[in-house]
């Protein structure tokens, strides 16, 4: 018998001794590193600001800062490239704003806590926030595990009217105790998400959340949450108004179909997202037996370990369906192993 | 596609050509070049065998008036592998002390084409050969690319250092390191978290580490291999890409490595096209950038040669600009035409191109003599050995 384990490409934790055997393993075609900027946030185009640059199209486009390298070393730091920014005076109207690496981010010693002070700081000068996104670091800047996140809920205490926030990065990521009356939009993207993050956001007030995406990750880098963590989502009481839910990137993305099958949460939802994941026919088989899920929009799947018969059959959904990228699991000494698309 | 139009004079001249191709006989390079010659309406090259020069001068007869020469990559030609290797025994090394075989090793080593032999040796074998060469066949032989220039462009750390001089951008550089322990001491003096690890002599992605620490955590992604058989510790490039997080392993490849001559550059961030990195060759010809083939990558390794082609692709020129942007490839393409004209003597060289992750910016990551292999390349409708003939040929012309 095959015995199914999820596991980690990657066996050393790095925070000490490992409990399995420290292994050098093939890159696997299915992972996935994240090697563009986004171009786009929340229906926003978004663009590089440097001081000099106009502040043109406050409305449509959502303003990027960073700090790379060379300029981290010429002694630039990202808050005074801010303030820069803060100077200018159409940036009052700013709608958007991305920020990139803030400095030397590759190091493990820039944190993003000195710029999520700054922005909470600068509540007053920038009234018109929306959207605001933390984090926007490709693999070839910082390995996603590696970028180091703070508390970032100073921000949204600081931006009640806030409506979009998304965060990549799951080391040391806090949110404390989140009420907001205005967010609809919350996406977390990470390599691991710590049990403390999942459990602050899915029992945090946002009664106008419509769009709630968490990269649930490896336990390997931190993803230490598991099934029974979700309840509080999937009992249905919480986010009434949530149309579009991804659970991406689990180790049990199975268990999560299971149970979003059974929960009233599917009746709301527009879209689901379990992409980039460890679905296997097990866990379609669940969302095929459900009904809710033929009321979908969409069900986006990619990166799964389901058979091509399976995939025929979830494409034959009255729903638009994304089953691309399917993955074979690795078969190592009669064990079988299946991988999230995104760890390290 | 721009039709090129001959003039009378260059085709007279492209008939009468004569090219002597100094290489190894029966590979693809040169029946590629041979299929470009006959295109054209010109003869057949002549080959000959770098073997056949190492002893003496040219054979009589070798060179006529107005041989053109052409040095083609000794490339997995393994008889030539041993005979570089043979030559660089005894040789002084003016560096310092690296790996070497020895004669009898040598003669009893099974040549496993993806076993990495004693790179530094077989460099200063082939330095020595082209030095030969170089000398017998006199000030007045014309060379594509002048002997001199081409050992420049296959020794990185000089390489390097020459195009920081002349001003061309380039990623930081961290000297040549003799170890683990002390790359990871000059990654701390100067703040470098993420390096490139390149064997000073290795053809393109051979003997490359892309390794990262924080101090805590250790990643090195490579397709390099160090094993221990019978005959001792040696070096192998694989055809898969490994991902290592163990220091003591990691630690051990370094130090093979660096046993074999080891550069160290700063990791420059490069851009991203569709999920994936990105570097660009592109061959300049006669002072002017020509052919481009863009090499995709879902690592931060662009250009492997790899068994699974899910995990390295091409690209089109065309196909990036868009979000590139002509601006930001226009300086770019300059700054490879400024780079070839270091060596103003050579009348081609292919340049590796890394675009900065903000894709405003641009640094070369290698330059490569031999580096105009490019399957389906094409440029004014010319394949890059077409291109390459008739710029010689219009260089005399105009002289």
């Amino acid at each position: 018998m095959i015995l199914t384990r999820i596991q980690a490409v990657f066996s050393e934790s790095g925070h000490g001794s490992s409990t399995r055997s420290t292994q050098t393993l093939q890159v696997r075609r299915g992972s996935m590193a994240i090697y563009d900027h986004i171009t786009e946030f929340m229906g926003q185009r978004v663009q590089d600001w440097e001081p000099g640059d106009p502040v043109a199209d406050p409305e449509g486009t959502a303003y990027r800062l960073s700090v790379d390298w060379d300029e981290a070393e010429e002694g630039v730091e990202w808050t005074a490239k801010f303030a820069a920014f803060l100077d200018d005076p159409s940036s009052r109207e700013v709608t958007g704003l991305v920020v990139g690496p803030w400095g030397q981010v590759a190091t493990g010693e820039a944190s993003s806590g000195p710029v999520v002070e700054a922005i909470a700081a600068a509540r007053d000068r920038l009234p018109r926030l929306r959207s605001l996104f933390l984090g926007d670091i490709t693999s070839e800047e910082a390995e996603i595990s590696w970028i180091v996140q703070s508390d970032v809920s100073p921000t949204l205490a600081a931006y009640p009217e806030l409506e979009h926030f998304g965060v990549r990065g799951g080391n040391s990521l806090a949110f404390g105790t989140v009420r907001h009356d205005r967010l609809r939009t919350l996406i977390i993207e990470s390599g691991g998400l710590p049990r403390e993050v999942v459990t602050a956001v899915l029992s945090a007030h946002l009664p106008e959340l419509r769009h709630l995406e968490l990269w649930l990750g490896d336990g390997e880098y931190g993803g230490d949450a598991d099934v029974t963590d979700l309840q509080p989502l999937l009992s249905g009481e919480q986010f009434l108004r949530l149309e579009h839910l991804g659970l991406r990137d689990s180790e049990f993305s199975d268990e999560i179909a299971a149970a979003l099958a059974r929960s009233p949460l599917l009746d709301r939802l527009r879209v689901l997202d379990l992409s980039l994941g460890t679905l296997s026919d097990a866990g379609a088989q669940a969302l095929l037996d459900c009904p809710a899920v033929r009321r979908l929009r969409k069900l986006d799947l990619h990166h799964h370990y389901c058979s091509e018969a399976m995939v025929a059959r979830l494409e034959a959904l009255p729903v638009e369906v994304n089953a691309s990228d399917p993955q074979e699991p690795d078969e190592d000494d009669g064990d079988s192993y299946r991988y999230v698309a995104v760890s390290e | 596609m721009t039709a090129t139009v001959t003039s009378p004079l260059v085709s007279d001249c492209i008939r009468a050509l004569d090219v002597v191709v100094i290489g190894s006989p029966s590979g693809e390079r040169v029946e590629r070049f041979q299929g470009a010659l006959a295109r054209l309406g010109a003869p057949p090259a002549r080959i000959v065998s770098y073997l056949d020069l190492l002893d003496g001068g040219p054979p009589p007869g070798l060179l006529r008036p107005g041989t053109l020469l052409r040095l083609e990559s000794p490339d997995r030609d393994l008889e030539l592998l041993r005979a570089f290797l043979a030559l660089g025994v005894d040789l002084e090394d003016e560096e310092g002390e690296y790996a070497r075989m020895t004669r009898k090793e040598l003669e009893e080593a099974p040549l496993d084409p993806h076993r990495i032999l004693c790179p530094r040796q077989w460099f200063l074998g082939y330095r020595e050969a082209l030095r030969r060469i170089s000398r017998s066949f006199g000030e007045q032989a014309r060379w594509m690319i002048p002997p001199g220039a081409v050992l420049e462009m296959s020794d990185k750390p000089l390489c390097h250092g020459l195009l920081r001089r002349y001003g061309i951008p380039v990623p930081r550089g961290l000297g040549v390191v003799r170890s683990y322990e002390e790359l990871r001491e000059r990654m701390r003096q100067t703040d470098t978290p993420r390096v490139f690890v390149k064997l000073a002599h290795g053809s393109s992605a051979s003997g490359v580490v892309a390794y990262q620490t924080n101090g805590r955590s250790h990643r090195a992604v490579t397709t390099t291999e160090v094993a221990r058989t019978p005959l001792g510790v040696s070096l192998y490039n694989t055809k898969r890409l490994r991902a290592c997080r163990e220091e003591r392993e990691i630690a051990t490849l370094i130090d093979e490595l660096c046993r074999h001559r080891a550069h160290v550059e700063a990791w420059y961030p490069k851009a991203g096209f569709r999920c994936r990195t990105f570097d660009l060759r592109v061959l300049v010809i006669a002072g002017e950038a020509r052919h481009v083939v863009v090499r995709t990558s879902r690592s931060p390794i662009t250009n492997l040669h790899l068994a699974d082609d899910r995990t390295v692709g091409r690209a089109t020129l065309e196909e990036l600009l868009p979000s590139w942007g002509q601006a930001a490839w226009e300086a770019a393409r300059a700054g490879c035409e400024r780079a070839m004209a270091v060596w103003p003597d050579a009348l081609y060289a292919g340049f590796d191109l890394m675009v900065s992750s903000d894709r405003k910016g641009h640094a070369l990551a290698e330059v490569n003599a031999f580096g105009d292999l490019l399957y389906g390349a094409l440029h004014r409708g010319q394949d890059p050995y077409e291109a390459e003939v008739r710029a010689a040929v219009e260089r005399e012309a105009a002289v």
